[in-house]
Parts: C-alpha cells; sequence; structure tokens
C-alpha cells in the first residue's frame, strides 16, 4: 500500500452526509406512500367500497314455477314434475373416467354421454355441476343415492321438469317447452331467458299463454368470489318469484281420451264444439307424438321415427290440415241456393248417375243414378247431380260468400298456431292463384266440396256449429279467459237454415239418409243431424306408383277415400257439434260417423253429469270455483 | 473489547444487537398474521411456512452475525463472482417458471441465483470502495470498476428476465456510488444520460409484456381483466378498506379472491383491506424504524466497509418496501417485488435475514480493523 492511497481513503464525514441525504430521501418515501394510501384509503374510499360491492355481489335470477295448463275440470294436462337427475361437481372428483365408471355400475352411460360430459366439464369452472342423466326412474336415483357416498363429486338430484300426463293427445294443442333459442332472446330482453334451467313455450298453448305461464322471476342476492362462485346466499323476501298462472283449457280431457281410443291406428282429426259458446271440447289431432320426448330435446333416433312416419303425427291436423270438405260442403251450397231463390225446394231434379258438362261427364256417387231428387233428398242421399245442378245455375259466387260466412277460408283466433286457412275458391282466387280463368267444371267440382275446395276439419265443426246455433257466427275458443266480444250476427235466413237442419236430421234419422241409424245418437229421445262426406283423394300418378318408393300397404292406404262426417245434437236443442276426419277411412258413411256418434253421446252424457257435479261443487268449496 | 474480534462465543451473544433482531420479527409476525389471514386462518396453508422460515432464517441470520467482518471482508469478491458463476448457470441450465428463467434446480431445492446477488453486489461494492482511493471515485477509472460490478450481474438478470430485481440492483449499486461521495457534477452528467437513455431503453431493451405492464399502469381502467387486472383489484381492496379497514379475515376482496397472489407480491392490498390505512400506515412506520435502526447502527461503525455494507443492505430492504408498496398502490407498474418479511417466500426471506445477519456482523464487530487493497 502506498501511503497515497492510505490518506486517500473516502472522508468517512462525506459518507455520513450522504447517509443524511439518502435518509432524507426516505423519509419522502414514507411520504409519498403515506400519502398515497390516504388517497386510496380516505379521498377514493367510497369509489372503492362501490367497486368492492360490485365485485362482491351477485343477483341470481330464480326461474319461476311454470303454471299448469288444466282441462275445463282442472285435470292437469301439462304439470312440473320433479325430474330424477345425477350431476358431477368436477372439483370433488379426482378422476373423472373412474368417477364416470363407478356411475356407470348403477346406470349405463352411454359413449355419447361420456363424450358431452367431459365437453361440459371444459367449458366450465370447474366447481359448476355438470348433468350426468336426467329423467331417471325412481329405482335408479334410489340406487345412486345408496352410492352416493361413494361416489364423491356426484350428486343425485330433484329438478323440475315439464310433463305432459296424458303424453300424445294433447301434443298438438299443448305444443312443448324447450330451452330459449337465440330468437327468443333477441325478441324478449327478460334475463329470465337466458337461464339455463327456464324453459319457454315453443308451440301449442305453452306458446300461446306463454306469459301467463311463466310468471315472474325472483332475484337472490350471492356474495360471489372472483371466479363466480358463491359464498353466501343474501335471502330478501321481496324478490321472491312469482309462479306463473295456472291456464284452462275449455278441453275435456276425458273425451278427448275417449275421442282418441276411438281412432284406434287411423290417421285424421276430430273436433267437439259447443255450439252456443265456442268452446271447443275436443280438438284432437292423430295419430299423436309424445310431448314429453320434446322436453329435454328429442334423441335423433325419435326424431326420425316422427318424420318417417308417414301418418305424419307431428302435424297437426286439426287445425293444419286441408282437406276436401266433401259431400259436408253441400250444406253450403244449398244456403246459397235457397239465398239466391233459384230453385224451389219441391222441385225434382232427375239423376241418372251423371251429368255432361260440354265434353265430360261428371258422375253422382250413385253408378245408377237417383232417380227424381228434390231439395231435402239431395242433400239426405247426397246426390252429387242435384248439386251439380245447383251449381250450374248459380256460379260459384254465392257459395263462396255463403261458404265465407260459415266459416271457410277463415283463422280463427284461438291462441295456438299452425292453422291453415284452407281455400274457399272463386274466380278470383283461381286468376290469383292457378293463373287461370274460372270454368263451370270447376264448380261442378266445389259444388261437392271436392275440386279446389279445402277446409281443415276445424272450419268444418265451425260451419256445423254455426248451422245449428242458427242466429250468431259461433267461433272457436281454446283457452279459458280469452276474451270474447260476443259473436256476430249469421245473417242467414232462419227458414233456410231450419231446412237445412230438418235435411240433415234425415241424414242421420230417416231411413235412406246415409248416415241412418235407427236409435240416433243413442240416448233414447235424442236425436242428431249431421252430413256425411267422402272425400277423394288426388290420383296417384302413374311414376309414382312404379317407382316403388312407398310400400304396397302405404300406396293402398294412401289411395282410399278420407271419411269425414259432420254433425250435431241434439236436434231440438243444439248444444255440441262434431266434425271428424279419417284420413283414407272410406266413405263418411263409415268411420267418421261411427265415431262421430260415439262422440255425440258420450259429451251428452258427460254435459248431463257435469251439470250435476258443478252444482256439488259449488256447494263443497264456495263460489271461487265459478 | 478485542479488535480483532476474537472474544468468547458467549461475549459475542452478548454483543449482538437484539433490538434489530427483535425489529425484523416484529415484521415476519406481521408476516405470519397477513398470510394466515390471507388463506382464510389456515394455517397449513402458508402461515406455518412462514413462521418457520423466519425461524430457520433468524438461525441463518445470527450465524452470519457471529461471523467476523474480517471474514466476509474476504469473503465479498469471491462470494460476488460465485453469485455471477451462478446466474451464468442459470442463463443455461436455469428452470422457466411462468416464462423467465431464475431458479437452479438441485433436486433437494432450489434457488435464485439473483436473490444472492443482491447481497453479493452489496458486499463486493463495500469492498470496493473500501479499497478505492477517494481521488478515482469520481474518476472514470473509478467509476469503470462500480459499473462492472454492477454491470455483469445486471445483464444476466434482466435477460431472465427479472426487470424487478434488475431495478433493484441498479438502484442499490448507485446508490453505494452516492454514498461514496462521487462528484455532484459526475450526478448530473449521469442524470442527464439517463434522460436520454432510458426512453431508449424502453423502446428496445424491454420485452412486450414488460412494456405491457409499464403502459397499463398510466390508464389501469383500459383492460380491467387484462394485464392491469392486478392493479385494479389491488386499489379496490386498498380503498374499499377505508381508515380503519373491514377488520382481520374480513376482507371481501381477499375472501373473494380477487386480488391474485395476495400471499405473496400483493400481501399488502390484505393489510390495506383488513386494517384499512391505520394498518398500511402503521405498517409502513414499522418498516421506517426498522430502517432508521439500521442507518443508526451504520453510524456507529468506524470501517467504511462496515459502513457501506450496512447501508447497502439497508438500502436494498428500502428499495424492497417501496418498490412493493408502489407497485401495489399503482404508482409504479408491477414489476414483482415480494414485501420483505411479510411476503410468502423463502428466498427472499432467506437473502433479507442473511442481509441482517451481515448488517449485525458489520455492527458486533465495529472495531476491527480491516485491511486495504486486497483482492
Amino acid at each position: 500500500m502506498s501511503r497515497r492511497d492510505n490518506d486517500d481513503i473516502i472522508d468517512p464525514h462525506t459518507v455520513t452526509r450522504r447517509t443524511a441525504l439518502v435518509s432524507l430521501g426516505g423519509l419522502a418515501v414514507i411520504g409519498v406512500l403515506s400519502s398515497r394510501l390516504y388517497y386510496l384509503q380516505v379521498t377514493k374510499a367510497e369509489d372503492y367500497t362501490v367497486l368492492s360491492d360490485r365485485n362482491r355481489f351477485n343477483f341470481n335470477i330464480i326461474v319461476p314455477e311454470r303454471g299448469r295448463i288444466l282441462d275445463r275440470n282442472g285435470t292437469p294436462l301439462a304439470v312440473n314434475r320433479q325430474d330424477y337427475r345425477v350431476l358431477m361437481i368436477p372439483e370433488q372428483v379426482k378422476d373423472i373416467d373412474i368417477a364416470l365408471d363407478n356411475i356407470n355400475r348403477v346406470l349405463p352411460l352411454s359413449g355419447g354421454t361420456r363424450e358431452r360430459v367431459k365437453k361440459d366439464i371444459k367449458r366450465n369452472a370447474r366447481f359448476i355441476p355438470v348433468l350426468i342423466e336426467d329423467h331417471l326412474d325412481w329405482t335408479t336415483f334410489a340406487a345412486l343415492n345408496l352410492h352416493a357416498p361413494d361416489l364423491p363429486g356426484v350428486i343425485p338430484n330433484v329438478g323440475q321438469g315439464r310433463a305432459y300426463p296424458y303424453k300424445g293427445i294433447f301434443a298438438h294443442t299443448l305444443g312443448y317447452v324447450g330451452t330459449a333459442g337465440p330468437d327468443d332472446v333477441k325478441a324478449d330482453p327478460d334475463p329470465l331467458l337466458r337461464q339455463p334451467s327456464f324453459r319457454i313455450g315453443k308451440t301449442g298453448v305453452e306458446a300461446a299463454a306463454d306469459m301467463r305461464l311463466r310468471g315472474k322471476s325472483g332475484k337472490l342476492k350471492v356474495e360471489v368470489n372472483a371466479f363466480g362462485r358463491i359464498v353466501r346466499e343474501w335471502p330478501s323476501v321481496e324478490d321472491s318469484p312469482v309462479p306463473g298462472e295456472d291456464v284452462s283449457l275449455t278441453i275435456d280431457a276425458d273425451l278427448q281420451r275417449y275421442a282418441a281410443e276411438l281412432f284406434e291406428e287411423e290417421s285424421g282429426a276430430v273436433v267437439v264444439i259447443d255450439v252456443m259458446t265456442g268452446e271447443l271440447r275436443t280438438l284432437l289431432s292423430m295419430p299423436t307424438f309424445d310431448g314429453n320426448l320434446f322436453v329435454s330435446g328429442l334423441t335423433q333416433a325419435d326424431m326420425k321415427r316422427l318424420n318417417s312416419d308417414y301418418k305424419r303425427p307431428q302435424f297437426n291436423k286439426v287445425i293444419g290440415g286441408g282437406y276436401p270438405p266433401a259431400s259436408t260442403f253441400k250444406m253450403v251450397v244449398m244456403l246459397a241456393a235457397l239465398k239466391e231463390g233459384i230453385i224451389d225446394v219441391d222441385k225434382k231434379i232427375y239423376c241418372t248417375g251423371k251429368t255432361r258438362l260440354g265434353r265430360r261427364n261428371f258422375h253422382c256417387w250413385k253408378k245408377g243414378g237417383h232417380g227424381p231428387v228434390n231439395m231435402r233428398d239431395g242433400l239426405k242421399q247426397s246426390c252429387d247431380v242435384y248439386f251439380y245442378e245447383l251449381a250450374d245455375r248459380m256460379g260459384i259466387q254465392p257459395i263462396h260468400d255463403m261458404a265465407e260466412k260459415l266459416g271457410f277460408g277463415t283463422r280463427f283466433d284461438i291462441g295456438i298456431k299452425g292453422q291453415y286457412a284452407g281455400i274457399n275458391p272463386d274466380e278470383d282466387w283461381k286468376q290469383r292463384f292457378r293463373g287461370d280463368g274460372w270454368r263451370m267444371g270447376d264448380s261442378y267440382n266445389a259444388s261437392i266440396g271436392q275440386g279446389f275446395v279445402l277446409a281443415t276439419p276445424l272450419q268444418m265443426a265451425v260451419m256445423t256449429a254455426r248451422i245449428a246455433n242458427g242466429r250468431r257466427a259461433v267461433s272457436p275458443n281454446l283457452i279459458i279467459g280469452q276474451t270474447l266480444d260476443g259473436f256476430a250476427p249469421l245473417d242467414i235466413d232462419a227458414a233456410h237454415m231450419q231446412f237445412i237442419r230438418e235435411a240433415m236430421w234425415s241424414v242421420c234419422q230417416e231411413p235412406g239418409g246415409t248416415a241412418y241409424r235407427r236409435n240416433g245418437t243413442g240416448i233414447p229421445g235424442v236425436d242428431m243431424a249431421g252430413k256425411t262426406g267422402t272425400g277423394q283423394v288426388r290420383s296417384i300418378s302413374k311414376a309414382e306408383r312404379l317407382s316403388g318408393v312407398m310400400s304396397n300397404a302405404r300406396l293402398e292406404w294412401e289411395l282410399r277415400d278420407h271419411s269425414v262426417f259432420v254433425g250435431y245434437a241434439p236436434y231440438t236443442s243444439p248444444r255440441f257439434a262434431v266434425a271428424t276426419l279419417v284420413e283414407h277411412g272410406g266413405s263418411g258413411a263409415g268411420k267418421a260417423a261411427t265415431i262421430s256418434r260415439a262422440i255425440i253421446q258420450r259429451v251428452l252424457e258427460r254435459d248431463g253429469m257435469q251439470a250435476e257435479n258443478n252444482s256439488q261443487d259449488i256447494k263443497k268449496t264456495g263460489p271461487s270455483q265459478l | 473489547m478485542d479488535t480483532s474480534g476474537a472474544g468468547t462465543l458467549i461475549a459475542r451473544l452478548y454483543e449482538v444487537n437484539w433490538l434489530l433482531f427483535a425489529l425484523v420479527y416484529i415484521v415476519g409476525a406481521i408476516g405470519v398474521a397477513m398470510i394466515l389471514a390471507a388463506t382464510d386462518g389456515n394455517w397449513g396453508a402458508g402461515a406455518l411456512q412462514h413462521l418457520s422460515r423466519l425461524l430457520v432464517g433468524g438461525g441463518a441470520m445470527l450465524f452470519v452475525a457471529l461471523i467476523n467482518i474480517r471474514f466476509w471482508y474476504f469473503l465479498a469478491y469471491p462470494i460476488y463472482l460465485f453469485a455471477l458463476l451462478l446466474l451464468g448457470v442459470v442463463d443455461f441450465y436455469g428452470v422457466e417458471v411462468n416464462g423467465s428463467t431464475r431458479w437452479l434446480d438441485f433436486g433437494v431445492m432450489r434457488i435464485q441465483p439473483s436473490e444472492l446477488m443482491k447481497l453479493a453486489i452489496v458486499l463486493a461494492l463495500a469492498r470496493y470502495y473500501h479499497d478505492l482511493p477517494n481521488w478515482r471515485v469520481s474518476r472514470a477509472s473509478g467509476l469503470a470498476g462500480a459499473f462492472l460490478i454492477i454491470g455483469l450481474p445486471m445483464q444476466f438478470i434482466f435477460r431472465q428476465p427479472d426487470l424487478g430485481t434488475t431495478i433493484l440492483l441498479v438502484a442499490t449499486g448507485f446508490s453505494i456510488i452516492f454514498l461514496a461521495g462521487i462528484n455532484w457534477r459526475v450526478i448530473l452528467g449521469g442524470i442527464v444520460t439517463a434522460a436520454i437513455a432510458i426512453p431508449v431503453f424502453y423502446r428496445y431493451g424491454l420485452k412486450d409484456y414488460q412494456r405491457d405492464r409499464i403502459n397499463t399502469l398510466w390508464q389501469p381502467e383500459s383492460d380491467p381483466l387484462g394485464a392491469s387486472y392486478h392493479i385494479t383489484q389491488s386499489k379496490i381492496a386498498l380503498g374499499s378498506g377505508g381508515i380503519s379497514g373491514k377488520g382481520y379475515m374480513q376482507g371481501t376482496q381477499r375472501s373473494g379472491e380477487y386480488v391474485p397472489e395476495n400471499t405473496t407480491d400483493f400481501i399488502f392490498t390484505v393489510i390495506g383491506e383488513e386494517f384499512g390505512l391505520i394498518g398500511g400506515v402503521g405498517t409502513i412506520l414499522i418498516y421506517s424504524v426498522l430502517i432508521g435502526f439500521c442507518i443508526y447502527l451504520s453510524l456507529q461503525v468506524k470501517q467504511l466497509f462496515s459502513r457501506l455494507l450496512i447501508l447497502g443492505v439497508t438500502i436494498t430492504f428500502t428499495l424492497y418496501v417501496f418498490i412493493n408498496i408502489a407497485m401495489v398502490t399503482g404508482l409504479i407498474p408491477v414489476v414483482g417485488v415480494p414485501l420483505p418479511l411479510i411476503s410468502y417466500g423463502g428466498t427472499v426471506i432467506l437473502t433479507v435475514m442473511l442481509g441482517f445477519g451481515l448488517i449485525l456482523s458489520a455492527h458486533l464487530f465495529h472495531e476491527v480493523e480491516l485491511p486495504r487493497g486486497y483482492i
């Protein structure tokens, strides 16, 4: 070490001075940090408290219980049933595969289910329960509960699901529910729709009365952590959910079931309507499908089966199917003729079995002809030639106008969607939709309810109800409580109506009538009136026949005529009208008339019974039942 | 007292500054309590381990304290070179964690050479200025040595990348240069140079995520769930604590796990939320007492090496505290510096307590004459 080095050691005083400066800097740092804390924790404290609460609290929406759908007697048609299901909370499960294997021993899981479960687990936070399987039967559910202690993270759970106790027979009318789709959410901003357990009405009454059935959502204040996990619940009374209203239908469940039984394997539709109030006692389309299948989402197999069935179970024929009304349309033509005064009711027309128009023959259904036929016999025996003559004399317009008065070509306000307006043709219609002029032959065809004329079974029932009522344009209604502003006057001459009703009576009650039975409705002293119809099916082309697309059984079936019957009873003081259509059921005097007669008998019996029951109910439960 | 620093072990134990020891443990106790709160009162989830680390660290601290300062003086450069070597090894063989390579895995334990370097650089600079003739302090030759000591580890650590430790090292190093009495004109020149160099460095020397963190600092609300989520949630936790806090174990930001890493870098938010301004400023004051006491001790020692060693360690410790709290309160970007003795994490506790051990040793052997000029 040199001397110079030793002398030249760093001066300790300098270091001390600098230390003091650094310490001053330290004090400044304390000041800066403290004032920063003061700014955050005092000046801005309120803002940050609000933000902290916003972090901390969420409002969870509680889905209200959906209202039930009842029939006119309070029998439930759509209910909420406890749905047994099994869930898994992934974070409580060590190994998902082993857990699924363990469940598999009690509840067999398909490969597809396993894949879906794993996908769901990946998609969500690990504490969110994932559905493994729902709609379990009680035995399986009980077995799972028994094994639950050995299966950590696997939770047997009871949820709520929509159920339709009658399965098929109300499926078309009630519709079904499902999770709200993107369009539903767009149309309705209610956050309820975004809840995974919420079900919205998709079709039928479920859709039509959805707002009433839905109820009002509740709110639950919950404390959540950064990942959305609920730490605590803060229940408050005013935010509890309001359950949906029950909605009652005019339908009589027992009658509907009876009608379905009468149909057996046939395809078609039945309507029973109150001729005074328009209440639909039965609105049935056959065959049916199980609405329960749609609630949890249809399987591919079910969908395929439903879509490939040539009897089209999903199609709501009763309001959506257009059929030739056939001879049941003859009342319309007669009323039009009477209004126009083109023929005397006693004037006889000679039926040889056919009429010639130009170069074409128009046949009567009876090969040898009816001989001389007046108006009453024309309807009673359903003589086509007589009606060709009427059409020839007045043309299509009066028929069209009368048909309109009686409800053809009309969509009725029954709430549910899927109604077909049918076709009530006239010259304008043909010009617009067929691009062709009206010909007399078209009028001939229309006069026997064929050709362009198409009507739904509901329209045929409404026509019958209006004829039975005679004074008011009765319209159908389905959902009790939907306002009805009385019915408009029908504006058809009462004498003409009486004439038609007598003629319809003769169809059912006089020997020689197409639907004659000695005992009428089957109830002693109660007569019925009605009209048969045999709807010709469009001829199937040679090509179709040769292509072999259709099975022989199906081909044969599809070539058969539709069997139609409309009627009402009791004849003297009408109460109910019925319209029955059996697809490819043969002549109207056969299946449709038989079914209709049985239904009329049942509805009259039940109505008498109901009146007694109601009076007892009032005594028992007080006026609230009214 | 024996100037050679001999004397019996009992005598040495008696001479150890137990007040500093106690202050260290007061801060450590705050750490145990807050880690316990941050883990919902679950002793096994960190608090117990923190406590045991404090005890082990205390043993190490005492061990270092009882070793003669001469020994540390002679070992200053070897320790520094060893730490530098380890940093070099990390560069080649390090274990990558969270996108940066800071760890060396020895099977039984992982160590972070950059932590060792924090003490090594203080030792090396203290020795350097102890040996350096005064006339060279502000000369280029004198500065070059100091810069070399700072620069070599700095470039390794910066490459890991570890912005927090880099800043810590550079700031500590410059502070020691300042303490050594560098000329004010040189300081002014340095500031001007830095004013030019820093923007250039920001543009070309930083990784994207480091730039992101700095950028979001100025507009934390622009991206509430992204890079600035830490700062936003941390300020909410502190702000909602108010003056007196929500109460011990009552923090909702904490219980809701809104503030990530709230047992480690962000533990100050738990203090601020549950004990409010009183708890936050109180913690700062307790740190200040500890720091102030260390500065006081530095004035008691005569040897330049000892003095610079005490001040260097103290400055490192202070910078830890300042950078962490400034980061948590949103004053500076999130750079990943823990709150010493309070944050959960073994390496930092060990570094800091070894550092305090050096301070105690320097104080215990303050009468020992140290040679000059050795390398």
